[in-house]
């Protein structure tokens, strides 16, 4: 997609916080001076191109139920990420799963985040983990505090 | 949180409707008003159960680069970096975790000269090194999507 001056300016118009209005597409029509239409049109064509990958609500994991959230990494022999990725991927319970390069003292390369309502839950996800994918040596990440968690703002 | 509040979540963390009037097709699906759809969600927000409606954009697709960094902050700094960190508005996640290193961010900027330039400050004004530069070499999935299960 081409980032002309039109488009830069109903992404803009797009994240400003219009959503919870029972007419928010005709909110950002008039502030861009366009037909509804157009704007409906445009935002369908932002999604099917994955320029937008989700248009929705965010949850609160911790709020809606999900009490222990931990990233947990993974050590991959070489070669074997992409087998195992796909497998972590299928898996409900993790939203996100990446391969990011090792770096001294900490060999592994397979990320994965989970949500689960408890200890136990999440002691349950790690074990079906690691007998599908084969990878038994891992480390359970955590959060101690959560410093920051905001949305990207583009063209701000 | 009752049962269609769970069923009205659902729906709208995914799909939420491109339409002139989405909570009265929401409403529809659940069998309420778009009015009081809309109620619904204005009190899940509230209650923080809700974070954000809107649209989340592709970082690569919109030209950005992402990546992961970590460091390790000892204790008595941690609140310090901790907060020149947070500052920047490129910088969208920052997490104290258990274990070394103990800091994780994520950093999205338009192009990866402006990573490096973020990462050197926070070394130089934080006093910490080496921060690690982790983006991903292949995404696998991210889909913070949850399910609602019935309590």
């Amino acid at each position: 997609m081409e980032f002309d001056t039109k488009n830069i300016a109903l992404i803009k118009a797009l994240q400003k916080d219009v959503y919870l209005e029972a007419e928010p597409f005709q909110k950002i029509a008039d502030s861009l001076g366009l037909p509804l239409s157009e704007v409906i049109e445009k935002v369908k064509e932002l999604k099917g191109l994955c320029v937008i990958r989700r248009f929705g609500a965010a949850l609160t994991p911790a709020k809606a139920g999900f009490k222990t959230n931990a990233m947990i990494v993974w050590d991959v022999e070489n070669g074997d990420e992409i087998r195992v990725g796909e497998i972590m991927a299928s898996h409900p319970r993790v939203s996100h799963c990446y391969i990011r390069p090792s770096f001294e003292g900490f060999p592994y390369t397979l990320y994965t985040m989970t949500h689960s309502n408890s200890d136990e839950e999440l002691q349950d996800i790690i074990k079906k983990l690691s007998e599908k994918s084969g990878l038994t040596r891992y480390r359970i990440l955590r959060t101690v505090k959560e410093l920051k968690k905001t949305s990207p703002v583009y063209f701000g | 949180m009752d049962s269609i509040d769970r069923e009205i979540l659902n729906i709208i963390q995914s799909d939420f409707p491109i339409s002139p009037e989405p909570y009265a097709e929401v409403g529809a699906r659940v069998g309420i008003s778009g009015e009081d759809a809309l109620k619904k969600v204005r009190v899940l927000l509230a209650d923080g159960i809700i974070r954000k409606v809107g649209p989340f954009f592709d970082a690569a697709k919109m030209g950005h680069k992402s990546t992961l960094c970590s460091v390790q902050v000892p204790d008595e700094k941690v609140q310090l970096v901790a907060d020149i960190i947070s500052g920047y508005p490129e910088i969208t996640h920052n997490y104290l975790r258990e274990g070394r290193p103990n800091l994780w961010f994520t950093v999205i900027a338009p192009t990866e000269e402006r990573i490096a330039e973020i990462l050197s400050e926070i070394s130089e004004k934080g006093g910490v090194a080496p921060i690690y530069n982790l983006p991903a070499k292949r995404m696998f999935k991210v889909k913070v999507d949850l399910k609602i299960m019935g309590s």
